[in-house]
């Protein structure tokens, strides 16, 4: 077969069996990836400002979710009613450890946490309280809103659907 | 030739039959949908929203709430029925103190625990800008209650579930 004809074959390939199976095949794994395993995700909001900026794009790697056991300062997308719109957030304490915020502190199990990834001055205050079983306290890292309009606190397990890709 | 003719003629009629009856005769779950997208219409309020469309939004709201809706707000201690004059009130007041509003609900989970009732889970957001400039972005958790009375879907229950307890 001559170039010219690759090329004409490539941008304007012949309808057999045989390619519409691989239509049929691409189709279908690009669903099933994009749809359960690698989500696309378009971040909206200021919570996890520097880290992630609002507008930007990333995809949730679900299959962490599966295999590995959340850690203190993971990021995870945490699922509402269904995978269209996920809370992201960093995971701050683990089941039935005890979680406060001292004068912009982070406190777990009364011993300060460092948070290298929180770059804006915070000024919150919560008292103690204990993660429940089943749960980890997620937190965003822009701490420079007044903690009344931060959305966090503690989510069970369950509602992880994974983290992000990068 | 001419049978492929017939062939095509037949296809194409049975194509447009079905149509015809998936949007003639829809079925509930379709029925409580419209419900849903007819609650975002009449909350929803572009910039500059003349005093015809406010009036028309209004008129529009009280037929779609059940003679008593139960409204839950674990977070704020709220629990409570309202008449569907007093829900129409509350929603006009809240739409008046925004200059732009959009309310959307995403990942609608329907279920019929029987003929009459419909339970919805789904994700509310609802991002605006109030009179005084402020930004507002909420997105929650919501669990709905519908009561169908004479063929008719309405609103009886909203229940704000705490995906994050803080």
């Amino acid at each position: 077969m001559t170039s010219k004809n690759r090329l004409r074959q490539f941008f304007f390939p012949s309808i057999t069996p045989k390619f519409l199976l691989r239509v049929v095949v691409v189709a279908l794994s690009a669903y099933l990836v994009f749809s359960y395993v690698l989500i696309p995700i378009h971040i909206q909001g200021l919570s996890m400002e520097p880290t992630y900026h609002d507008g930007s794009i990333n995809f949730c790697w679900t299959l962490s979710a599966l295999f590995l056991k959340p850690q203190r300062h993971d990021v995870v997308a945490v699922r509402l009613a269904g995978h269209g719109v996920m809370l992201l957030k960093r995971i701050v304490a683990l089941e039935g450890e005890w979680i406060e915020f001292r004068y912009g502190k982070l406190l777990v199990d009364g011993n300060t946490i460092e948070e290298p990834y929180v770059k804006y001055p915070c000024d919150w205050s919560l008292s103690p309280r204990q993660v429940e079983q089943g749960s980890v306290y997620v937190v965003g890292d822009n701490r420079s809103m007044d903690i009344e309009d931060h959305h966090f606190g503690q989510a069970s397990i369950k509602r992880i659907v994974g983290v992000p890709l990068w | 030739m001419v049978k492929q003719k017939h062939v095509v003629i037949a296809v194409l009629l049975f194509i447009l039959g079905v149509l015809a009856v998936l949007t003639l005769f829809p079925s509930e779950e379709k029925k409580v949908k419209k419900q849903f997208e007819a609650l975002s219409r009449v909350v929803s309020k572009a910039p500059g929203e003349n005093a015809i469309t406010t009036a028309r939004k209004v008129y529009e709201i009280a037929p779609l709430f059940d003679e008593n809706c139960e409204l839950i707000i674990p977070a704020d201690s709220v629990s409570a029925y309202f008449s569907r004059a007093e829900m129409t009130s509350y929603v006009i007041r809240a739409r008046a103190q925004f200059s732009d509003l959009s309310l959307t609900f995403v990942d609608l989970s329907i279920t019929f625990p029987d003929r009459g009732t419909a339970k919805v889970v789904l994700t509310v957001k609802l991002k605006g800008k109030v009179v005084n400039g402020d930004r507002m972005d909420e997105t929650r958790e919501v669990q709905s209650t519908l009561k169908k009375i004479k063929r008719k879907w309405f609103f009886s229950a909203f229940e704000v579930v705490e995906v994050l307890k803080k």
